[in-house]
């Protein structure tokens, strides 16, 4: 009776689990679009359906459907007309033997663009040696011409600032050297780094020199010219040569080229936030491997390619194919290009990359799967030409390994590819970085972002499907379109294209580096584009510090646990860090030196011209000298206000979009300032700043929560006495004391703006939220209902609960937060009690779903110091069958089963699968005492007491179990089972051996009759709503199920429900030879 | 209802240590004829049938079948309550939803009565056919034992093998190897001390140390143990009750 009774829980409900609906339009349309058509109603799967109606929806509104050129350039006369263009993506090169900057980009019109940017030159500075003169430079410049022969193009005598230290007003004298080429530059900035430059004239020369301003020459070159990653530019008629015919490097429709100096940059404000058509090509490929082993790309073809293309802003990709080997029945709505060989179909895709030039180029796992696998089988082909589908069009697309580090995204290693001119996307890669997910293979993403379930093929049997006939293939070939066509729409629901975007904008650096580099790129093209302005010379620091220097970070209030049923209020700094930055005016520009306080001290003032940190650190006040990090920050912010109020005024989808982008652009970037001065071994880390920060912050939340404990309660005439219960980096939680909602909000609002008073501007203490009931586990563990109005709760807020962990299985998930609902929301603590015993009992009774108790790990090296379930798993699996077991890379599914005593509990890790084929019975005290008793304890304690929670663990409910027999096993072969009764359980001998009761039960023989009919009944319809669930997910009604998907709750349900059908069946069947 | 009265606690609390070692939750069966248990340990390689018939309780009644599903942890906390030397009875009613386990002094002045809850265990019943076999060793049970012990410091399986000339446990681990040989013999003043073998035909087979040493915590009921062995087949270790028996069934460890 499983079926029935979890039923209504929302823990086993696959009714509501969504097929494909991907943005269908209106039911009563689609029915009559069918009628007439019951032939292709039975054939079309919803992702085909999806396929037709994009190309009767395009093919109806204009010509260009699967039309893979550009549009047509149309005669200009370059003289006069200016070209506008939207740049992309920045590379250095050489062109006629001049470094330049080489932009690429497509203008509004969609034509590309391939612009070099000439005569820039890159720089650095060093300090002017005391008394060095104007007539020194021709002097130095001859011998640093000896010294590095044809480097140096020019040096300037220049005033500056050093970023670092506030030193006096007075700028000191820098030379600014500037090299002709910027492969030359280390060596003469190491030249002077080292000591190396011996030039003297008498007492005047140089020692070992700090060199100023360190950074690429693309970087250089873009801050110079205000030119930001992904920015408008216009190149005014007349100013720019086209590239002769003849010398064209690019496939671009546009060559060119402009001095750039003459060149416009658009700063994206207004009118320049708009976005050009950007081409967008999302593929997929699909490799025919051999059986148990991972495709190999000098073994293994490649069968298919499908592609799928659209312009951004356009709602539908106006070009959808598929390259095949062999044949392919004909899909609807897709082109299908059949291809005799691979060579034939390598070199077919790599034109109508040409041909279709797009700009952009997603999938996913393309930088580590598809693109270098079809780089290694082309190679592995010999097929010469395939790798040239960059826009250079001389240019060999090639791969190198590169190890990408940073502390905010952890250590990954990653192939790179050039394909020069077009940006390259992967969707896994950018999913990875900002979302924190449960599994990241493409099905279990779609399902989480877009509701979207895909059939997961595992990779043996795809060679089957090819080796089979066209229909095989056809099938083969809607699995790879599908597999192409979801990163687009991942891209769009994330509006990933649009958020990067903006952050280049805002940040100033390429679109390219947002995904290759770390956070500190962005600060540091800030900072050197504010230093510019300003007239700062930023040192080149080398890396000494060691990443272990630690610093105080920011404060915990101790939290006082319990469960909360009365309103607490939450006051929350706003940008809290910016902030402090701001009013304290901490910053690199600002920061006082003893040695100087010592010197100057006397005509600065504590306290009117500077103050000490709670840190101990020094700092000018603004009225001296306004820091740099200070303005950026204001800059930051107020462009933030500004997104946010044009947000509010926008109506247009499209650009509310990019707005909204931009305020989050521009808020993670305000807040990544300060970790880029407390980044050790980073460009530029300031200790003093950092902790100078933090020191505030920690000083701030303890005046608030004094002041507010000191001016709410009784005596200054109100009921309650208001108790700061938890307070984490930037917030506090105040239990005011009345019962009543709408007061505490009030009370909340006045005391944010009074302590709000107490601070220094721009720092703000704002009143969000209020907590109502609230659940206080721990530090950074707690729950609650979430209002904003008064009149009803928004939403239900845990934070460091185990909802989102992934290294416990998804029963603790979903147990927990129907826990949570039903206490906070529903505010049924019994009901939740009630829950929690059904759940533990059905779980020692084994009638829990097996999907819930599954466990995913990464397999992510081969050979661990410490043994760990799943690597053993995977190790015996390998044993048992090399074919299907997992391998490097793969996520290893395993459920943890009973054991002998003592077995250490790698040695107790199961495949699912295995587990569900052969009857293994499951450790469910394992899931209880290991993987609920903690979470729950939690939750429960505080609101029942210790007591209490314990019999919510270990009451009678937890008194009935079973234990599966398993079909494997040493002794099981040997071993005879005696029926027992299905009444009572004794065993059956004698005449009732057969049978299904025993003597005692026989009379109510009908009743057992009846039940096990029932449950038959259940579990049949069941797995019959299972298996049409998988159906409608691969896409049709009328084909097998191949799924194997291992993130799929429906898979492992279905597996199981088909064993319970029959075992089922089996049982029914002991009837038949009862002795009535 | 159930009645079994034993004339000393220490029986039952051996049987239960013995078990315990093997199996955590288990049916155990009573009806006219005695109380028996048949489990497999969890990872189902080996096999725990017990039985004590009625005649070996002092007194005994069981009018219906009944099924008592017991936590063996749980009961041995209940059983150190009582002494060795203790009278002990079961007591169970028609539907039971607990056990009650008494205890009585020799000296008859004190009684003690504690109930355990049952558990409602869903588990299949299996037993192991009777079968024909090649060889059988009896053997003192201590001597077993030892071997067992030794042999585990050494490997993690141990092969039996059985001729006419005598019995040969021999294990090899990484450290080294051993082997015990234990030939027939007849001490007539003590019998117990004695190895007598029973052959048809040679028999040899590797099994689990682990688990032998599992089930010579059953020694301290009887001097002596018999082994029962067939090619291929399991073994069956069984020390004899008064009335009724302790018997172990292993699986051997097949070459793959």
């Amino acid at each position: 009776m499983a079926a029935t009774v979890k039923r209504g829980t929302p823990l086993t409900d696959f009714t509501n689990i969504p097929h494909s609906s991907a943005s269908q339009p209106a039911g009563d349309t689609k029915r009559v679009k069918y009628a007439g058509n019951a032939l292709k109603q039975k054939k079309a799967s919803s992702f085909e359906e999806d396929l037709e109606r994009l190309e009767e929806e395009i093919g109806h509104s204009a010509e260009n459907d699967q039309k893979w050129a550009r549009p047509a350039l149309p005669a200009f006369d370059p003289k006069t007309t200016p070209i506008v263009f939207q740049q992309i993506d920045a590379e250095e090169a050489i062109y006629n033997d001049q470094p330049v900057v080489r932009l690429f980009g497509v203008t509004e019109e969609g034509h590309s663009v391939m612009c070099n940017m000439t005569g820039f030159y890159h720089y650095f500075y060093v300090q002017a040696p005391y008394q060095f003169e104007q007539y020194h430079v021709n002097s130095l410049h001859d011998y640093l011409d000896t010294l590095y022969p044809g480097a140096i193009y020019s040096i300037e005598i220049v005033s500056r600032w050093s970023i670092m230290y506030y030193l006096g007003e007075s700028p000191s004298a820098f030379l600014k050297i500037t090299v002709k080429d910027p492969r030359h530059i280390n060596r003469v900035r190491g030249g002077f780094e080292r000591g190396q430059v011996e030039w003297r004239d008498g007492n005047v020369g140089f020692a070992l020199e700090t060199t100023y301003d360190n950074i690429q020459y693309v970087m250089r070159a873009m801050i110079d010219t205000k030119l930001s990653g992904m920015s408008w530019v216009t190149l005014p008629g007349g100013e720019y040569q086209m590239t002769a015919e003849k010398q064209k490097v690019s496939s671009c429709q546009l060559e060119l080229q402009i001095p750039y100096d003459r060149m416009i940059a658009h700063p994206s404000e207004g009118e320049w936030l708009k976005m050009a058509p950007l081409r967008v090509l999302s593929f997929d490929i699909e490799c025919a491997g051999r059986k148990g082993i991972f495709p190999e790309a000098e073994v293994d073809p490649v069968i298919q390619i499908a592609n799928v293309v659209s312009r951004h802003g356009d709602s539908k990709p106006f070009v959808r194919n598929v390259f095949t080997l062999n044949t392919c029945a004909p899909i609807v709505g897709s082109q299908v290009i059949e291809n005799r060989t691979e060579k034939e179909m390598l070199m077919g895709w790599r034109d109508f990359v040409r041909e279709v030039d797009p700009d952009v180029i997603i999938g996913y796992n393309i930088v580590n799967f598809d693109l270098p696998y079809l780089l290694d089988r082309a190679a592995a082909l010999k097929v010469h030409d395939f790798p040239y589908f960059g826009r250079l069009v001389h240019v060999k697309q090639d791969m190198k390994d590169s190890t990408f580090s940073s502390k905010a995204y952890g250590t990954r290693e990653s192939k790179v590819i050039n394909i020069d001119g077009r940006l390259q996307f992967d969707m896994l890669q950018l999913i990875q970085r900002d979302y924190k997910l449960r599994s990241y293979t493409l099905n279990s993403v779609s399902a989480h972002f877009l509701n979207e379930q895909k059939e997961d093929v595992h990779h043996s049997i795809i060679t089957d499907l090819q080796n089979g006939g066209a229909e095989s293939r056809r099938r083969l070939a809607v699995y790879c379109l599908k597999d192409a066509y979801l990163p687009i729409r991942l891209m769009e629901k994330l509006m990933a294209l649009i958020n990067y975007t903006e952050m280049a904008r805002v940040t100033g650096v390429p679109f390219s580096f947002l995904l290759t580099r770390g956070q500190q790129i962005k600060v540091v093209s800030q900072l050197f584009r504010k230093a510019l302005q300003l007239k700062l010379v930023v040192p080149n620091m080398h890396q000494e510090g060691s990443s272990d220097e630690q610093y105080e970070g920011a404060t915990v209030i101790e939290p006082i646990r319990g469960y909360y049923d009365v309103p607490i209020a939450t006051l929350d700094f706003s940008s809290l860090y910016p902030s402090i930055m701001m009013a304290h005016n901490l910053c690199y520009t600002t920061l006082l030196t003893p040695e100087y306080l010592k010197r100057a001290g006397s005509t600065l003032k504590l306290g009117e011209d500077y103050e000490r940190t709670p840190n101990g650190d020094y700092f000018v006040k603004s009225g001296v000298r306004k820091g740099v990090l200070p303005v950026i920050l204001e800059e930051l912010l107020g462009a933030r206000k500004r997104a946010k109020a044009d947000l509010k005024k926008e109506t247009d989808p499209f650009k509310k979009a990019v707005l909204d982008g931009r305020q989050l652009a521009l808020k993670i970037s305000a807040n990544s300032v300060y970790g880029f001065t407390g980044a050790t071994v980073g460009k530029l880390p300031c200790l003093a700043i950092s902790s100078s920060v933090t020191a505030y912050g920690r000083e701030m939340i303890e005046h608030t929560k004094k002041f507010v404990e000191e001016n709410y309660n009784v005596e200054h005439g109100l009921k309650h006495d208001a108790q700061v219960i938890y307070g984490d980096t930037d917030s506090v939680m105040i239990k005011f004391g009345p019962n009543d909602l709408e007061e505490c909000m009030r009370l909340g609002q006045v005391a944010a703006d009074r302590v709000s008073e107490e601070f220094i501007n721009p720092i703000k203490l704002e009143f969000e939220k209020v907590y109502y009931p609230y659940l206080l586990i721990n530090k950074k563990r707690y729950a609650g209902m979430y209002w904003t109005k008064p009149d009803k709760p928004d939403k239900m807020d845990t934070k460091g609960i185990e909802t989102v962990r992934r290294d416990n299985c998804r029963l603790v998930q979903t147990v927990i937060e129907t826990v949570l609902k039903k206490i906070l929301h529903d505010r049924d603590v019994a009901g939740a009690q009630e829950f929690v015993k059904r759940i533990i009992s059905d779980l020692l009774q084994n009638k829990i779903d097996l999907s819930l108790l599954v466990i995913t790990k990464a397999l992510a090296k081969a050979d661990y110091a410490a043994k760990q379930a799943h690597v053993e798993l995977a190790e015996r699996m390998r044993k048992r069958d090399a074919g299907s077991a997992p391998t490097l890379g793969d996520r290893v599914a395993y459920v943890i089963i009973k054991g002998a005593k003592n077995d250490k509990n790698y040695e107790r890790s199961e495949d699912p699968l295995y587990v569900l084929e052969n009857n293994i019975p499951l450790d469910t005290k394992y899931y209880l005492e290991n993987q609920l008793a903690n979470p729950l304890k939690r939750i429960f304690e505080p609101i029942l007491g210790m007591q209490q929670t314990t019999s919510l663990l270990n009451g009678a409910h937890t008194r009935t179990i079973s234990v599966a027999a398993p079909t494997v096993g040493g002794l099981m072969k040997f071993a005879v089972k005696t029926e027992v009764c299905m009444g009572c359980r004794t065993p059956l001998t004698g005449a009732f051996a057969k049978g299904a009761l025993c003597k005692n039960c026989m009379p109510r023989a009908a009743e057992f009759y009846r039940r096990q009919i029932d449950s038959l009944n259940g579990l049949e319809t069941k797995f019959a709503r299972l298996w049409t669930q998988c159906q409608r997910c691969q896409g049709s009604l009328h084909q097998d199920v191949i799924c194997s998907s291992k993130d799929c709750a429906i898979f492992y349900m279905r597996k199981k429900s088909q064993k319970d059908v029959q075992d089922s069946t089996a049982q029914l069947a002991r009837f038949d030879s009862m002795a009535w | 209802m159930l009645e079994g009265k034993l004339e000393q606690a220490s029986l039952f609390k051996k049987l239960v240590d013995a078990a315990k070692e093997l199996v955590q939750d288990c049916n155990f069966d009573c009806s006219e004829t005695g109380i028996a248990l048949e489990a497999m340990d969890t990872s189902h390689v080996s096999l725990i049938s017990l039985e004590l018939n009625a005649d070996g309780f002092s007194e005994y009644r069981c009018d219906r079948n009944i099924t008592l599903g017991l936590n063996l942890t749980s009961l041995t906390k209940i059983l150190r309550c009582g002494n060795n030397e203790d009278m002990l009875t079961l007591e169970a009613q028609e539907k039971p939803d607990s056990l009650i386990i008494r205890f009585e002094n020799t000296q008859q002045d004190r009684m003690s009565e504690y109930a355990l809850k049952l558990m409602d265990i869903d588990q299949e019943h299996l037993g192991i056919p009777e079968t024909e076999y090649a060889a059988t060793v009896t053997m003192p049970s201590t001597e077993f034992q030892r071997i067992c012990r030794d042999m585990y410091a050494i490997s993690e399986s141990i092969t039996i093998e059985c001729t006419k000339a005598g019995v040969k446990f021999s294990c090899e681990g990484d450290i080294g190897n051993g082997s015990v040989t234990l030939k027939p013999s007849a001490s007539a003043d003590k019998p117990e001390h004695a190895t007598k073998i029973e052959l048809s035909e040679p028999v040899s087979l590797t099994l689990s140390t682990k688990y032998l040493l599992n089930f010579c915590k059953a020694t301290g009921l009887s001097d002596t143990v018999t082994l029962k062995m067939a090619d291929e087949n399991p073994v069956l270790v069984e020390y004899p009750l008064s009335s009724g028996h302790l018997r172990f069934y292993l699986a051997p460890k097949l070459d793959d």
